[in-house]
């Protein structure tokens, strides 16, 4: 037993064929913690979260985008025609190096590239395979190809985020992409040590929205045991009330408040000074905040529209009420506690010089997620791949280039 | 896959998911209550709308799998079991605040000391320490603190949040990943460790790293009714179908342009649109539209001709012919929906279970992989108060006359 535990995952390697966002995302939290892990895309037709924004300074381009670079930092990158014969051939050669081989693509394409768990399985008995997509590898859509936003429409998140008279808003962007890597994380490690005990591979096949729907379980059994059909319904809440967003003074700023019990009623009446609400009848018990929660939602915006998100904030945490400003990324960039958690972690990177990525998600105390490289620039770490971990040697690597493989 | 494992689960509401993604994976999870019942089961909607220990739909979910125990943390007798238990646990998970557990002898430096190998989890809404480590909290509340709760909504309406509260379930799914990673160097080392999981700092996934807006030195993402904005214009997402609403991808590009001219081709085949329309560069339509080429009052013509053409189209009609010509459209869906999905039906996703109340059988949302030789097992349903007490502590050699004792004490 060592004094200076080395990184979590240290001896764990993942070639990684995935892309975008739900797939990267999964890989990112093991290289964090020390998976060696080899990101393999095409230079030539880039991939899509090249294309995602929020970019540096403002400027679009395959190396500037901070979506990409938060998804991939901490990975190896090769750039490699996967089509071409000489392509999979080194794929190959990466499977026999690899304990994890993960993909992303549309269901089939690895079997038309020869490329599936079965001819894999040939090369590696024991070797871990996870395809991830949208609605998994069998059933009437698995063909269905296409981004997170849609996994979030067709598994119903979509439809429970908006105000309920007005058309479905959704979550921002690609919902399931964000949940469905914790899956992809557990289920990974777990058929790792799987394999360590037994020395069996694992084939995994992941539905992105069957992994996502257990965040919304209790509406779905809401539905199969009393048949209701749960919508959104903006910011209420069944336990809670007064609950809501509401506007305060500035330009599209607001604060977020959330009351649970009759205490922290009167503590937030008191902290607020509204001569209205304390006493007040209408409002003096759960059944009767909830009775009236529209005047009373009208009431509480009229006197935030009067102060600031911050100072609301303060004075209801003040006395134990939740409350905080609705934080675009300028206020969370100097939100203290996201601060002090390490949310934001600045990296060396090739072309830009220095790039800020968000920091792991969670703390373990004895061996603590490293960043030690930038998500990789097109082809930056094709030799040390090729050399370091597949040992090929100048001549083949000049080979590979002539062939337009590395590509 | 996770079997030899065994897995203390103190964590209430904020944290059930966590034990529960490992006891589908496999792990022995104890569910750990105070005698009077944990305050998930208090957690809305509840079966027949009638609340009652056995009838919380939220527990049914995330206790899912677990056997359950009760134990008064408050007392000496009730610490001395946890400790006890500790000894043959590999994962503890918690989510009282912070210091809660160790005010009560029952911190990770407590519970190392009984077994060095414990991975010990921590679920809170701000972390364990920190300026505001000590801050009241929600579901709410969190997605406001953490950013994805500002870039939801209307351009012209107020942040919304998912009507199904979330921010707790990405804490507690990145407790088990984090679990996950502990454990694997656990089995090198043999030392645990403990590991701190704050919700406030989960939750900014659902940004889709629009949080690192600022420090990268771009416009903070806003509220874009679904879409996204490129630049001043607004990319447009979600659409009227003449039955409901469907998710269009309406974007351009290498990889998106060409689905948006399979689209414009239908539209144009059926007469809705012009030529000149259709054989617009889709590919290069963002330069078109920085170069001013397509201006911004010809860009929302365009919106106009593909809304004109949606609108008169079934949500299930869209999707036929979306899966035919291979279109980025997929209806939005209803909980009704997603319950009758053929998809799901066809992967025989979801499970069949005894109800906790005993009430007759509950369709459960199924495993959320699929392993090739261990598949996800759902072997239990949720348990009822202190149903298993007889049968974990009876492992631990408390028998019968003993747990009366400990009952008679109020521990258990």
């Amino acid at each position: 037993m060592s004094d200076t535990p080395s990184a979590a995952l240290e001896d764990l390697k993942v070639l990684d064929l995935m892309w975008v966002i739900a797939g990267p995302t999964a890989t990112r939290y093991l290289a964090d913690y020390g998976a060696t892990v080899v990101r393999v895309e095409s230079s030539t037709r880039v991939e899509t979260g090249r294309t995602i924004g929020p970019f540096h300074g403002g400027e679009s381009g395959a190396e500037n985008s901070a979506l990409f670079s938060n998804m991939n930092t901490n990975k190896f990158g090769l750039t490699l025609d996967l089509a071409s014969d000489e392509g999979k051939a080194v794929i190959k050669d990466l499977v026999q190096w690899a304990d994890i081989v993960s993909e992303s693509f549309s269901p089939g394409a690895m079997s038309r590239w020869g490329l599936d768990y079965e001819t894999l399985r040939e090369i590696k008995p024991e070797l871990i395979m996870l395809s991830t997509s949208l609605f998994g590898q069998t059933g009437p859509l698995s063909s269905v190809a296409g981004f997170g936003t849609m996994g979030s429409a067709i598994s119903g998140f979509v439809n429970l985020a908006g105000p309920a008279d007005r058309p479905p808003v959704g979550p921002y962007g690609a919902y399931t992409d964000y949940l469905a890597p914790r899956f992809t994380v557990c289920a990974l490690l777990a058929a790792i040590d799987h394999r360590n005990r037994t020395g069996e591979g694992t084939y995994i096949d992941q539905s992105q929205a069957e992994a996502a729907m257990h965040f919304m379980s209790p509406a779905l059994l809401d539905y199969t045991v009393n048949g209701r059909i749960q919508e959104r319904d903006s910011n209420r809440d069944a336990k809670r009330v007064p609950h809501g967003v509401y506007p305060t003074l500035g330009e599209d700023q607001w604060v977020a408040i959330s009351v649970e019990t009759d205490d922290q009623w009167d503590d937030f009446c008191e902290a607020s000074f509204m001569p209205a609400l304390g006493g007040n009848p209408r409002f003096d018990s759960f059944e009767s905040r909830k009775k009236n929660e529209d005047s009373l939602d009208e009431i509480i915006a009229a006197w935030s529209a009067q102060l600031t998100a911050e100072e609301i904030m303060q004075s209801m945490q003040d006395v134990g009420v939740a409350a905080y400003a609705v934080q675009g990324s300028d206020a969370c960039f100097t939100d203290p506690q996201l601060q002090h958690r390490g949310e934001y972690v600045e990296v060396d990177h090739p072309t830009l010089g220095k790039t800020t990525v968000e920091g792991s998600r969670f703390h373990l105390s004895r061996t603590p997620a490293q960043y030690n490289r930038s998500a990789p620039t097109f082809g930056r770490d094709n030799e040390f791949v090729l050399k370091e971990l597949l040992g090929y040697d100048d001549e083949k690597i000049t080979e590979l280039i002539i062939a337009g493989a590395l590509e | 896959m996770l079997s030899p494992y065994r897995v203390l689960d103190l964590s209430n509401e904020r944290g059930m998911l966590a034990g529960q993604m490992l006891a589908d994976l496999g792990a022995d999870v104890i569910q750990i209550e105070p005698p009077g019942g944990s305050s998930a089961r208090d957690e809305p909607p509840f079966a027949d709308d009638t609340p009652g220990s056995d009838s919380s739909l939220f527990w049914w979910a995330y206790a899912r799998n677990k056997r359950g125990i009760t134990c008064d943390l408050q007392t000496a007798e009730g610490q001395d079991l946890i400790k006890r238990l500790a000894a043959t646990a590999d994962f503890l998970l918690e989510s009282g605040a912070p210091g809660e557990m160790a005010g009560l002898g029952l911190g990770y430096d407590d519970l190392a000391q009984v077994n060095e190998r414990l991975v010990y989890v921590s679920i809170t809404p701000w972390g364990q320490d920190g300026p505001r480590a000590a801050w009241a909290a929600s579901d709410l509340i969190l997605m406001a603190a953490g950013g994805p709760l500002f870039i939801a909504g209307f351009p012209d309406g107020a942040p919304v949040r998912v009507s199904v509260p979330q921010a707790y379930h990405h804490a507690a799914s990145d407790a088990a990943s984090a679990a996950m990673i502990a454990h694997m160097e656990r089995q090198r080392s043999g030392q645990g460790q403990y590991i701190d999981v704050a919700a406030v700092q989960s939750v900014p996934a659902a940004t889709q790293s629009g949080i690192l807006a600022r420090p990268i030195g771009e416009a903070q993402p806003v509220r874009a009714a679904g879409g996204a904005m490129m630049g001043t214009l607004r990319a447009r997402i979600i659409w009227p179908a003449a039955d409901g609403f469907v998710s269009f991808t309406f974007l351009f590009g290498t990889a998106v342009g060409p689905f948006t001219l399979r689209m414009m081709q239908w539209i144009h085949e059926e007469g809705m649109c012009t030529e000149a329309d259709r054989d617009l560069d889709w590919v290069g339509f963002m330069g078109l539209l920085a170069s001013g080429e397509i201006t911004p009052d010809e860009y929302e013509r365009i919106i106009g001709v593909v809304e004109a053409f949606l609108a008169t189209k079934t949500k299930a009609e869209l999707f036929e012919e979306a899966q035919r010509r291979k279109l980025l459209l997929v209806p939005i869906t209803n909980i009704e929906d997603v319950a009758q999905s053929p998809q799901l039906e066809a992967r025989g996703y979801w499970h069949e279970m005894e109800r906790p109340d005993g009430q007759g059988a509950v369709r459960l949302p199924g495993p959320f992989v699929r392993f090739s030789n261990q598949p996800i097992q759902y072997r239990r349903r949720a348990p009822r108060l202190g149903e298993h007490n007889g049968e974990v502590y009876g492992e631990l050699g408390i028998d019968a006359a003993a747990l009366v004792d400990l009952q008679a004490k109020g521990a258990v």
